[in-house]
């Protein structure tokens, strides 16, 4: 790695009290040695060479009538390569000597009592600079090991104090978690690949490197937490990094014990539910206490809602972020990891009303809607059912409109039983292997079953035969659909106000875009 | 050569910037001149010409000039201290010198003269003096250091008292000079006992009032604002900083000097063309330039500190920050460039541990051939 330069020097533990830069450039070239010289009278600065860090341990410069005897002093080291002049903070250079310090290119630093201790840290990082990132990642992995304190807040503290750089605990998808007082420039990282990153940050934001280490767990793919690091232009890009993967590690050995408590939650959960549906309507006494103990009500009105993912998404870590937008939306059913995804109930005290249940599809929509912003899922509702038999028959609607719903991205891969009613079962019919080749041939003269003229047809007719809403769920003008649909009309030679000709032309549509 | 009252101006021009920056306020001592000549003359006498035998008293004032020139005298107190030194010695004055051609002190040699004047005229001047530029002590005087005595002389208070001083090395004299200064109004005339220009020509400088009265006609002959390097030309010398004070900084009686009793202070200008910080240390005079933290000239090389748009002497007492200034350097005169003369005017005569800056020094060879 590269000598650390002064920025780097006056992050030291000791020096970022102890030491203040007052005049000259700070940017120039780095130091390489250290060298103590007793500056009172001397004429000669000793073995003082290009890239010193001069340490004037005298009284020159201290009392103001020295002005000039310290300024010859900072000619002489400029002229001999020093890049940097340390000197009791008791020293006042006045405004001009500050001036010629920028002139002559050599930095000017004052340092608090006791001065020969900050010159002996310049000098052990200048001679070793792995000492001192050993010495940060050592504490970090102490800490690790010492296992209190591990978690994201205190890890975060502790390499913020460590590293003297702003570190932040993001959650898998970027978002803070924990941050220190300085936030974490973060809009670079690439959450989508769990792997270390650096990321150069644009001036404007500061400059310098994001350096990001995923939280990974075994077996999960996605990175589960990230550390962050703002790692300034003068920090040691390396240490943060390996500060960051200790921490990381440590981090997820704590997530995994937790996971492993998720884990179990969700099999007993999973079971109970199993019982449930396999119960009926007659679940014994001990099934009963189980599901109150749970907290779940198998009495009352329960709607189902269904909601599917793929294979790869990790429902059980996932779970307690749905509960999370259900609850935000204003509903607190039971959810429950099952299979693909995860199925869920909210019951109601008593028969709901049509207006209710609307309300509530609405709702659903709504949270489906914010689950649908961060994860792929399709999500299926039942009707209202009652009692412990309810569930089963709710839940088992609700997966057959997933299962529809996963196919159905215009209507936004939601959809609601009652909004179908009985089209849902002669759906299900049209599976059946029969039927679609004769709606093929039904169909055939408006082309193939990705055609615009399909494609409005089955629009239309899922619409209700409204002109305007089929317009806005395909995103074209009224005037467009009118002409299509009086050219389907036209090549298929029916009368789409005749209701046996509609039924039989809107199963064949179902039937073509499966 | 005669001097009139046409010559003070540029007498006092020319003793400011010989002043060094210090040697008192020459203006009062203009003032004194032109009061005593009104229409009359003083003869200067150049000393190769006169008769080496002739006796001279060199004269001058020492002490805080600052009183002396609040209350400018009569004149009557030089009159006193040569009348006294005199008397002490039996040898009688057939001409003056300075002690010191600079500063306050290039005049008081006409005052004594023209105030001393019987009916048969003033005593003439002889260009010699102990200095050639501003010094600040008696054991500094060229007497001294050429290993003469400056013993026995006279001082007359403003009191009336008059003390003479006899025996005694320089470093001596110059303490009981100050203990008696320290004890009186703060200043005396002083009147070294006569000798003849003979022994002189060894031991005092001379042609220093000529070259007072040359830089000062040069410099009145200026236009307004000179260009640095013209003023330079002018008082033959170099530019060794042009532009604004960054600052002024004093402190009271920190001098590391003989007696250390004298106030120091520094001063930063920044040279407008090469943003070169220019440091002045000074004393009563001032008497070291650093360039960027460079020792570029030291005493006994005339430093001094012009006002750019009068081009007139700024002294140690009155440079303030913000002031634009030309510094310049002149020459020392060359009795004081002989090494075995330096140390008595050099940096470490005041306590500064550096060596002398000086760009042309004169070898002992040439110095004694």
């Amino acid at each position: 790695m590269s000598a650390p330069g002064l920025p780097a020097l006056l992050h030291l533990p000791g020096w970022r009290d102890g030491v203040r830069h007052v005049a000259g450039p700070l940017d120039g070239p780095a130091p390489t040695s250290v060298v103590l010289a007793d500056g009172a009278g001397a004429t000669v600065v000793p073995d003082a060479g290009p890239g010193t860090l001069l340490c004037l341990t005298g009284s020159v410069g201290i009392a103001a009538a020295d002005a000039w005897r310290l300024e010859a002093q900072l000619r002489r080291a400029a002229d001999a390569g020093v890049v940097a002049v340390l000197l009791p903070a008791t020293a006042q250079p006045s405004g001009a000597t500050r001036l010629l310090c920028s002139r002559l290119g050599v930095a000017l630093l004052l340092a608090d009592e006791p001065v020969l201790q900050r010159a002996l840290e310049a000098a052990v990082v200048l001679a070793a600079p792995d000492v001192e990132r050993a010495r940060a990642t050592r504490a970090v992995s102490a800490a690790v090991a010492a296992g209190s304190g591990v978690d994201g807040r205190g890890l975060v503290r502790l390499l913020g104090r460590l590293l003297d750089v702003p570190v932040a605990l993001l959650d898998g998808r970027g978002a803070v978690l924990h941050a220190g007082s300085v936030a974490v420039p973060a809009a670079g990282l690439r959450t989508g690949e769990p792997v270390p990153q650096r990321v150069p940050v644009a001036a404007a934001e500061g400059g310098g490197t994001l350096v990001a280490h995923p939280v990974l767990l075994p077996g999960v793919r996605a990175a589960q937490r990230w550390f962050a690091g703002a790692a300034p232009a003068w920090a040691d890009v390396d240490a943060v990094a390996d500060c960051l993967a200790v921490a990381a590690a440590g981090l997820a050995g704590r997530l995994g014990v937790d996971r492993l408590g998720l884990e179990r939650d969700a099999r007993a959960r999973a079971a109970l539910l199993t019982d449930v549906l396999a119960a009926g309507e007659g679940p014994d006494a001990e099934l009963r206490r189980r599901a109150a103990g749970a907290g779940w009500a198998l009495d009352g009105w329960h709607v189902g809602v269904r909601i599917g993912t793929p294979a790869t998404t990790d429902t059980a870590g996932s779970r307690d972020e749905v509960a999370a937008v259900f609850a935000d939306g204003g509903l607190a059913p039971v959810v429950v990891e099952h299979g693909d995804g995860w199925s869920a109930w909210i019951t109601l005290p008593r028969p709901p009303g049509a207006e209710t249940v609307r309300a509530l599809a609405e709702d659903l929509r709504q949270v489906h809607r914010t689950l649908r912003r961060h994860l792929r899922c399709w999500t299926g509702v039942g009707r209202p059912h009652a009692g412990p038999g309810g569930v089963a028959r709710s839940l088992a609607e609700a997966t057959d409109a997933a299962g529809l719903a996963a196919g159905r991205t215009e209507q936004g891969c939601f959809l609601h039983v009652d909004q179908l009613g009985v089209a849902q079962t002669l759906l299900a019919w049209t599976r059946t292997g029969t039927f679609p080749p004769a709606a093929r041939s039904l169909l055939e003269p408006l082309g193939p079953p990705e055609s615009d003229l399909v494609t409005t047809l089955t629009a239309y007719l899922d619409q209700e035969s409204s002109l305007v809403q089929t317009a806005a769920v395909l995103g074209v003008h009224r005037n467009t659909v009118a002409a299509r649909i009086a050219r389907v009309q036209q090549l298929l030679e029916v009368d789409l106000t005749d209701r046996d000709q509609r039924l039989a032309l809107h199963l064949a549509c179902r039937a073509v875009a499966g | 050569m005669e001097l009139t009252a046409a010559d003070v101006p540029a007498l006092v021009r020319g003793a400011e910037v010989l002043g060094s920056g210090g040697g008192g306020d020459a203006r009062a001592g203009g003032v004194l001149v032109s009061r005593l000549l009104r229409g009359g003359a003083v003869d200067l006498l150049d000393p190769a010409a006169v008769d080496p035998d002739l006796l001279v008293a060199a004269v001058g004032m020492v002490g805080a000039t600052v009183v002396f020139t609040e209350q400018l005298p009569g004149g009557g107190e030089f009159a006193r201290a040569l009348a006294a030194a005199e008397r002490w010695t039996g040898l009688r004055a057939g001409a003056l010198a300075s002690i010191e051609a600079a500063g306050l002190n290039a005049a008081t040699a006409l005052v004594t003269a023209l105030a001393g004047a019987g009916p048969d005229g003033a005593l003439p001047v002889v260009d010699l003096d102990l200095c050639g530029r501003a010094l600040p002590r008696l054991d500094q005087f060229s007497l001294a250091v050429a290993g003469s005595d400056i013993t026995p002389l006279a001082l007359a208070l403003p009191g009336g008292q008059v003390v003479v001083v006899d025996g005694g090395d320089a470093v001596t004299t110059e303490r009981s000079v100050r203990s008696v200064l320290a004890g009186g109004g703060g200043w005396a005339a002083l009147a070294v006992a006569p000798r003849p220009v003979r022994e002189l020509l060894e031991h005092a400088l001379a042609g220093t009032t000529r070259r007072v009265l040359d830089v000062g006609r040069r410099l009145l002959a200026l236009p307004d604002a000179p260009a640095p390097a013209a003023l330079a030309r002018a008082a033959d010398g170099e530019v060794l900083a042009a532009g604004r004070v960054l600052e002024v900084v004093r402190h009271r009686g920190a001098g590391g000097g003989f007696g250390g009793g004298f106030g120091r202070g520094s001063l930063v200008v920044r040279d407008r063309g090469t943003s070169t910080l220019l440091r002045l240390e000074m004393e009563n005079e001032y008497l070291l330039a650093l360039a960027d933290g460079d020792l570029v000239a030291t005493t006994p090389d005339v430093l001094a500190v012009l006002d750019r748009r009068a081009a007139r002497p700024v002294s140690c007492d009155r440079v303030r920050r913000g002031d634009d200034v030309v510094v310049l350097r002149l020459d020392a005169p060359a009795f004081w460039r002989d090494p075995a003369r330096l140390c008595a005017v050099g940096p470490r005569a005041f306590g500064y541990d550096v060596d002398p800056v000086l760009v042309d020094p004169v070898s002992a060879a040439e110095a004694h051939p």
